[in-house]
């Protein structure tokens, strides 16, 4: 392993694990300032997960190991998630490969766990969330492995390291595919991310969570680990959406130094769509995601016929 | 080998014998289930090795037989399913008159299975293939003698025999030209090839299931004994992927796209259209049969995949797209006679299987509810479990098809990855549902919280096939090369054989890295979690207690989608509202997913064969003068058409 890979490695390790809740505070910071409000400042997620370490966690009667073990379950995907997902791209292999499509797999590992333990407590609203949130899982798993083909198919491999090489430099602006695959990726960060105009993460009205619905009995330790998880996702699609879909340089130092701002830049665009857009209803949210999937799959054909 | 073989097929047609007596029962199981394991390991000796056994196949319609790589997968895909089954049968089937005879029609299904993957020529081919679709109806009609089963036994013989003409037409045609065995004897692009693409696509596509020639499927698969459906689900269905990966990938040689890209399709409708339609059932077992659909169609998929690749001259990528499709049956195999078994051991324990009145039976029988929870986990497509690695295979081949198969294929490609994908989530969505209704919350119904586990020979058999997931899940790596290995094109290069899955051109899927990563944090962060508990509390639903008229159901759980799908499924719905007075008395509710290919495919089409019959029976009037008549207007027709010279 080169010193470069190295600290490539430690980066993202690092990164991944302690940085990820500052995108969210970064975001709800941003849009607290374009709603006018002095906001808790960027650093507030800590402090919640720190707040929540201190408590205990509580058991819901007539559970069984299924609640008890899914935060860990769903932690520890998205650790390796991250651990998968490479920021730059010298990024030695940790372990767990560099697929993409192994991606959508530890995704979809996480969402179950969190559903099943949905039923575990037989919560009518937990479960109202988690079967909402599997019907939007389909069109979502659609567009996201789609988008994920388009720049596959540019940069040749499924190899996520090979793929942020392969869409480095000039590509985006001489390859129309990509371009629609970021398209169909903004919309899959959207739902990934249970950010509006798909989910409210500030909402405390339990008939329309999505994402918070599932996890509602939680406390302490384990959702502590939840929030963490959410946070996790947050930078696994966006470090994707930075170092794939947006414009990122050829050398693994550039891109180093780039993905803050890159990141920074995608935690405000995300903060606006909050701002302007309001919730959707949630029966529409599909057709939403199914156009982002006809859009990425427009991609796949405009590159079909360019290279043809 | 021979010895395996011969052991193999002695043991189990002796343990069927043996089945004839009531006490010599479960002795009949055991000794069939060790007749299968020692073919199971000729299969697998077969496989790794690369040697044949017996004969090679031949154009020639007198019997042959033999072993080579490709039935040896399905021989120990067999082994997989049948060795727990028939543990499983030895306890669960009663030492009735009708237990002893579905222990002897075991026997022979099994023996017709073994067959139809050994036959080296048509004709015995043919025969076994005909014994294999029989002997389950037999099996069927041996249990509950009910109007509903014998109604499901005709559906089943009819459409599989109407589709078993495919076969017959395919493998005739064959012979004819010769082309058993050789894959050089058809020419690519002639009509003889296409009518044998198209039989077999009809003949076998009806037997795996594929839509829309499933109707059969989750009305037969169900009704049968757990040990049976599983056999069915398992094996039968893996039978006839055998045929088509036989006909398609290599007697007709290099297939036009057009070939490939119609199994694509079919597949990519079976996949969404099989697991669609298992959201919506609301009993166990038939909601396991359309899964079954949708994973043959995934198998389907892998063939389509490898089959345009391979025209368009991906040699490397068809073969891993056909160890892809191999690699799922085999997967599919496992975890759905696990699903099967679970499914026929929930329905002793509580007397019932519909989803909406079973729960928490987790807590009530830990080992087969474990066993059974793998188990959905592994069709759920969840890393770490066999249904994610060949699943993570299939999309890895249809995104390689629009990296070689050109603009129309390869969009055609690309919209199979989508619909695979979709699968996957619907899959999860699917048995998130099970998982909830039948294994956690409370229990729903008297008679479930009596459960106790079943007999160790049961649970055992469980808890074998949810090890068999792990495993599988685990070392993907070892067994997919020798799949890889059966194409019968040159391959340039090796794929590693290592425990993961390492492809060119992929980030590589190492499953002992994922199980290492996820455990070690699991656990890790399991630890850090501590112990200290606040005392436990009642769920929270607004203040109120969750009871069991507040329980959410199936149709709940589902409705989103149904809602999102609407357009699409067209659900049915009925509310009627009794009032008294201007008060609700009662409101009863009642609404289903109608299957639209029974709808307006099969009905329209029953409906006009019946109507041309009632036609037809008017010129049967039983009397001689009639007949008589007939034939004389016959003659006279000719005579005329003679004279003007329309014949002759």
């Amino acid at each position: 392993m080169t010193s470069q890979s190295a600290s490539v490695a430690v980066t993202q390790i690092a990164g991944g694990l302690a940085l990820s809740p500052l995108l969210i505070g970064v975001t709800q910071q941003a849009k607290a300032r374009l709603q006018g409000r002095r906001g808790a400042g960027p650093l507030q997620p800590y402090r919640e997960l720190r707040r929540l370490w201190g408590k205990s966690g509580v058991d819901v009667e007539g559970t069984t190991f299924v609640y008890r073990l899914a935060p860990v379950i769903v932690a520890a995907a998205m650790g390796a998630a991250i651990l998968l997902v490479p920021i730059a791209t010298g990024a030695p292999r940790l372990g767990v490969g560099q697929d993409a499509l192994v991606l959508a797999g530890l995704l979809a590992l996480s969402r179950l766990a969190v559903c099943i333990a949905a039923w575990d407590t037989s919560n009518g609203f937990a479960l109202q969330g988690a079967s909402r949130d599997l019907t939007l899982s389909v069109f979502v798993e659609a567009a996201l492995v789609l988008s994920l083909a388009v720049a596959a198919l540019v940069a040749g491999t499924t190899d996520l390291s090979g793929v942020i090489a392969g869409t480095a430099g000039g590509h985006l602006w001489t390859t129309p595919a990509l371009a629609l695959g970021g398209v169909a990726f903004a919309l899959v960060i959207v739902a990934e991310t249970g950010r509006q105009p798909v989910d409210n993460p500030d909402t405390h009205l339990e008939l329309t969570m999505i994402y918070e619905g599932p996890v509602l009995e939680y406390a302490g330790r384990d959702q502590a680990y939840l929030q963490w998880a959410l946070a996790a996702r947050h930078w696994v699609v966006l470090v994707l959406a930075a170092q794939v879909f947006l414009p990122h340089p050829v050398g693994t130092w550039w891109q180093l130094a780039l993905l803050p701002v890159s990141l920074g830049l995608l935690c405000i665009a995300l903060a606006v769509t909050e701002t302007v857009l309001a919730k959707m209803r949630i029966l529409l949210v599909p057709r939403l995601i199914g156009v982002g999937a006809a859009v990425a799959l427009l991609g796949i054909v405009t590159w079909l016929v360019e290279t043809a | 080998m021979t010895v395996l073989v011969i052991s193999g097929l002695l043991g189990i047609a002796v343990g069927g014998l043996l089945c004839l007596h009531a006490d010599s029962l479960a002795a009949g199981f055991i000794t069939q289930t060790v007749g299968a394991l020692a073919l199971g390991a000729a299969g697998l000796s077969a496989l790794v090795s690369g040697e044949t056994w017996g004969a090679s196949f031949t154009s020639e319609l007198t019997p042959h037989a033999g072993i080579d790589g490709l039935t040896g997968v399905f021989l120990l895909t067999l082994a997989l399913v049948a060795c727990p089954a028939l543990v499983f049968a030895s306890s669960y089937v009663a030492k009735t008159r009708r237990g002893r005879l579905t222990g002897v029609l075991t026997a022979a299904f099994l023996l017709s299975l073994i067959g139809v993957l050994c036959a080296r020529d048509a004709l015995s081919f043919l025969f076994l293939w005909e014994l294999m679709t029989l002997v389950p109806a037999a099996i069927i009609l041996a249990g509950p003698a009910t109007e509903s089963a014998r109604r499901t036994v005709f559906t089943y013989v009819a459409i599989t025999h109407l589709g078993g003409a495919g076969t017959w037409i395919a493998l005739l045609l064959l012979a004819h030209e010769g082309a058993i065995g050789n894959s050089t004897a058809l020419s690519e692009g002639s009509s003889v090839q296409a009518v044998i693409a198209v039989a077999a696509i009809i003949g076998f596509g009806t037997k795996a299931g594929l839509m829309p020639m499933h109707v059969w499927l989750p009305r037969a698969h169900p009704i049968a004994p757990a040990p049976i459906s599983a056999l069915m689900s398992g094996v039968m269905v893996a039978v006839a992927a055998y045929g088509l990966v036989r006909v398609l990938v290599d007697w007709i040689g290099t297939a036009p796209s057009w070939i490939g890209a119609t199994v694509l399709i079919l597949g990519g409708l079976s996949a969404l259209g099989g697991i669609t339609y298992a959201l919506f059932q609301n009993d166990l077992k038939r909601l396991l049969a359309y899964s079954t659909v949708e994973h043959l169609g995934i198998v389907a998929l892998g063939l389509g995949a490898c089959l345009l690749l391979r025209q368009h001259g991906a040699d490397a990528w068809a073969a891993f797209a056909l160890g892809a499709a191999l690699l799922h049956t085999v997967n599919h195999s496992v975890f759905k006679a696990l699903l099967f078994l679970g499914a026929g051991t929930f329905e002793r324990a509580t007397g019932g299987l519909e989803l909406d009145r079973l729960g928490g039976l987790l807590r009530r029988m830990p080992w087969s509810g474990g066993a059974f929870l793998i188990g959905c986990l592994a069709i759920a497509g969840m890393p770490l479990l066999n249904g994610f690695t060949s699943e993570w295979l299939t999309l890895q081949a249809l995104l390689h098809v629009p990296a070689y198969a050109g603009v129309w294929d390869g969009a055609l490609g690309a919209v199979a990855l989508a619909a695979l994908a979709g699968t996957m989530a619907l899959a999860v969505l699917c048995f998130v549902k099970v998982i909830g209704l039948v294994l956690l919350g409370p229990t729903r119904r008297t008679g479930v919280a009596d459960a106790v586990e079943p007999p160790p020979a049961m649970r055992g058999a469980l808890v074998a096939l949810a090890g068999a997931c792990f495993v599988l899940g685990t070392i993907p790596g070892l067994l997919f090369p020798l799949l890889v290995g059966l194409a019968p094109w040159p391959l340039t290069g090796d794929v590693p054989s290592r425990p993961g899955l390492d492809l060119p051109g992929t980030g590589t899927l190492p499953t002992v890295g994922l199980l290492v990563v996820v455990g070690g944090l699991g656990a890790l962060l399991w630890i850090a979690r501590g112990s200290r508990r606040a005392a436990p509390s009642p769920s929270w639903a607004c203040g109120q207690r969750v009871e069991s008229p507040l329980l959410w159901s199936s149709a709940g759980f589902t409705k989103p989608l149904r809602l999102v799908l609407e357009a699409v499924l067209r659900p049915e719905r009925e509310i009627e509202t009794t009032t008294l007075g201007g008060v609700v008395q009662h409101v009863s509710y009642e609404g289903r997913v109608p299957h639209l290919i029974d709808v307006h495919l099969y009905r329209p089409v029953s409906a006009g064969a019946l109507v041309a019959a009632s036609w037809a029976r008017r010129l049967q009037s039983g009397r001689l003068g009639t007949y008589v008549g007939y034939l004389i207007a016959l003659v006279v027709v000719l005579l005329v058409a003679v004279r003007v010279g329309a014949i002759g």
